[in-house]
């Protein structure tokens, strides 16, 4: 590959995330299509010569979530990888919070003691943009170090935005050709579940809009099945979930400004802003009764034993849901994507993490790490994970795969929802765990009915901006 | 030389000299440097980071002087944590001491098969409280808790129990009753056991009837053992987090935030290391000064109690 190519591709790469058709024709048009198409393809035989055993022999270490299943479909696949790299590697897996604290330790000592990260998204700018990952484009360019089909332009470009792409210079996640990370080992967004059985029996369809949405719930309000569920305790998932989705989808915008600029301004008492915590505080009629403490778990629990008729809900639980072993609702459920206001495309916040290589990890092990990090970012791998355990792909590949479409029919949803999904402006500060704490506090109070939906705003409000000041974001 | 006061001397002699400092520090050293490394360094380390402004945003950990507890002062969430632990630790320890020592007493009466209940009413101290925290949440479920079911199946209305506010802080009080008022009972009940019977027969040939006999005899003997489970449950109390993490994670509404919740909030959530360790400090501060006027409390009255 002469060096005009590998200036191509590297900007074609880095493009990613603005546009997959203009990058697979800009490949096209550099004669590296091949490569790009992966397997498909004269890949096969460019896959054929690379390779996989130069590191064997390596020991490698990675440090990942424990929260989700991404360890354990790692761990189901460790044989397979040691038998194809010839290299071992070992997995640390705590929860989230001890996985930030852990992640931190080794980013800042002078060495990491592992050579693999798997980073949560709303961190990319606290871990990536503090300078701690190793850039990545040098092995990506190189076609000695990564397998020809790898196929970089097959990740969700949202995805790739969120966790991979970001540029120092301005400190923007997103934005510029300096590729940091690499999207995995899962991705994923929020999508609208509804009992099929229900709808038909009653009339209806399913809702595209929140006034559909509420009356649905009203009228498939019964003893035995609430109209509709929602995170209504104090969660993550009911400021980043149910509040911003209804928010973003009914006009609103989060935030006005720039944290570089210190105008970093929030807009929670937006008439947006009160308007979608009034819209949750007015379903809780049609709500289950314990609503106010329902989480994740809970909700779950509760569509999947029948007891729900629809709610929005991260596409990460759609596997369960819709397999017969776990759910008594399986073939009874429909999905779609979430509700907006007439005129607003439907969409919701980004999740997903990243996988990243420490610039403070043994210097001797990085070109072994890369490699490990491409296998197990593979399609190969990717598919395993979703069939296996129904995470959310972080390839459109695994999601337009036709035999796993047809045993997860769920995955179109999906995947349109992780395309138009928005990455939360506050996750661009470092701040942003304090900040989503405060608002499930304020909220969950509102609905738990010591407070109206505009004190509660206006408390957030305040208490984002004093944050947002002692952290030099607003001035 | 007998031989214990042989098998004393064995290092001092292995040169034929007498070296008892050297012999000293062998046999303490292993304890010291535990200390040193488990202990006092961390207690060190987290007083100095107590002073900086260290936060996973910036890494860089300046130098603030005092600045974190005058924050403290002024952040009202402080405030309302310091309010619950406060709360809880009162109600928790006065609930445990006062079920304790009657359940001490019960169980002085030397029932037949006593000694199997007593055996089962220990069990809940041996759970790891994390465990009872997640067990009592599952419990308590409002959609499929047992607890809520029976409750429901005798035609009552079962309480929000983690769901308002002021229910949830009355709950993990209960739930921390019900683990360790075992504690207190088991410590108020040795000393009971201990205690001379013929100053009781005394007091009952002097007619005391049960009641002035309980007032004037057994209390003031009880009170070393009572204090010392007191004090050491409110320690305890003031820094439980497992229990409130698996239990109601701090909510709602904050309404079970207490300061050791709020210390791990700001360090483990929200990476504010500098303001969390200022949270812990204050901690130990309120702890030290209570523990010490408690304390002194037992010294006051060591000639009816020892």
């Amino acid at each position: 590959m002469d060096d005009s190519g590998k200036g191509g591709l590297r900007d074609l790469l880095t493009g990613v995330a603005a546009d997959r058709r203009k990058l697979l024709k800009g490949a096209a048009a550099l004669g590296l299509s091949a490569a790009l198409a992966g397997r498909f393809g004269t890949g096969d035989a460019w896959a054929a010569d690379f390779d996989w055993k130069k590191h064997a022999g390596t020991k490698l270490s990675i440090l990942m979530t424990g929260d989700e299943n991404d360890h354990r479909a790692l761990a189901d696949m460790l044989p397979k990888f040691t038998e194809e790299t010839g290299m071992e590697l070992e997995i640390t897996s705590p929860a989230l919070g001890a996985l930030i604290e852990k992640t931190l330790q080794n980013l800042k000592a002078d060495k990491s003691s592992f050579e693999l990260i798997e980073y949560l998204g709303f961190l990319t700018t606290q871990q990536v943009g503090g300078g701690y990952y190793e850039q990545l484009n040098a092995y990506i360019d190189d076609p000695a170090k990564t397998p020809p089909d790898w196929d970089i332009a097959d990740f969700l470009p949202p995805a790739m935005a969120n966790v991979g792409i970001f540029d120092m210079a301005t400190g923007t996640v997103g934005q510029g050709k300096d590729i940091y990370g690499i999207p995995g080992l899962h991705s994923g967004s929020v999508i609208y579940f509804y009992r099929k059985d229900l709808f038909e029996a009653a009339g209806l369809k399913p809702a595209t809009t929140w006034d559909e949405f509420k009356a649905a719930a009203e009228k498939l309000h019964s003893d035995d099945v609430a109209g509709c569920s929602f995170i209504g305790a104090n969660d993550f998932s009911l400021a980043a979930v149910d509040w911003y989705t209804r928010f973003i989808t009914t006009g609103g915008k989060l935030m006005s400004g720039s944290p570089k600029e210190k105008n970093f301004k929030p807009q929670v008492n937006s008439p947006e802003g009160i308007g979608a915590l009034q819209m949750l505080i007015d379903l809780l009629p049609y709500a289950p009764k314990n609503v106010t403490k329902y989480g994740f778990a809970e909700n779950v629990d509760g569509f999947s034993t029948g007891k729900i008729a629809q709610m929005i809900f991260w596409s990460t639980i759609a596997g369960p849901i819709l397999n017969g072993e776990n759910s008594m609702v399986a073939d009874k459920t429909g999905t779609g994507p979430v509700p907006a206001k007439p005129g607003e495309t439907p969409r919701a916040i980004q999740g997903g993490w990243g996988m990243a290589i420490p610039k403070n990890a043994d210097p001797a092990k990085k070109d072994a790490a890369w490699l490990a990090l491409t296998w197990m970012t593979s399609k190969e791998f990717n598919k395993y994970e979703v069939e296996k355990y129904q995470i959310d792909a972080s390839r459109t590949s695994a999601f337009t795969d036709p035999d796993l479409v047809a045993k997860l029919p769920y995955l179109p949803d999906a995947l349109k929802a992780a395309s138009t999904a928005e990455i939360i402006p506050t996750s661009l500060i470092p701040e942003f765990f304090q900040l989503n704490d405060m608002m499930n506090v304020e909220f969950n109070a509102a609905l738990i009915g010591t407070q109206d939906a505009k004190t509660a705003c206006e408390k957030v409000q305040k208490q984002w901006e004093d944050a947002l000041r002692k952290a030099g974001h607003l001035a | 030389m007998s031989a214990v006061s042989a098998a004393r001397q064995p290092v001092a002699v292995i040169e034929g000299r007498d070296r008892p400092a050297l012999t000293a520090w062998l046999l303490l050293g292993p304890c010291v440097l535990y200390l040193v490394a488990f202990s006092i360094y961390p207690l060190f380390y987290s007083l100095r980071l107590s002073f900086t402004d260290l936060t996973a945003a910036t890494g860089t950990g300046n130098f603030v002087g005092l600045a974190n507890y005058y924050t403290l002062l002024t952040d009202p969430l402080f405030w309302n944590a310091a309010m619950n632990s406060a709360i809880m630790v009162t109600a928790a320890v006065a609930l445990q001491v006062v079920l304790g020592v009657a359940l001490a007493l019960f169980f002085d009466l030397d029932l037949k098969g006593a000694w199997i209940v007593r055996g089962i009413l220990l069990l809940p101290m041996l759970i790891t409280p994390i465990v009872v925290g997640v067990m009592w949440r599952a419990l308590l479920n409002p959609d499929w808790g047992m607890v809520d079911w029976t409750i429901s199946a005798i035609g009552l209305t079962p309480p929000d129990w983690l769901g308002s506010v002021g229910m949830a802080m009355v709950t993990l009080i209960l739930v921390d009753t019900w683990q360790w008022t075992p504690f207190v009972f088991i410590i108020v009940f040795a000393r009971l056991q201990g205690l001379p019977r013929e100053i009781f027969e005394a007091a009952e040939v002097d007619g005391a009837g049960p009641i002035v006999k309980f007032r004037r005899v057994v209390l003031p003997m009880l009170m070393p053992a009572i204090v010392f489970a007191a004090v050491f449950r409110a320690v305890d109390a003031f820094r439980s987090f497992d229990l409130i993490y698996g239990l109601s994670y701090g909510g709602p509404a904050r309404g079970t935030t207490t300061l050791a919740f709020f210390s791990f909030q700001n360090g483990f959530q929200f990476q504010n290391y500098g303001y969390a360790a200022a949270v812990a400090y204050s901690m130990l501060i309120i702890i030290a000064v209570g523990t010490t006027i408690l304390l002194r409390y037992v010294q006051l009255r060591p000639g009816q109690a020892r």
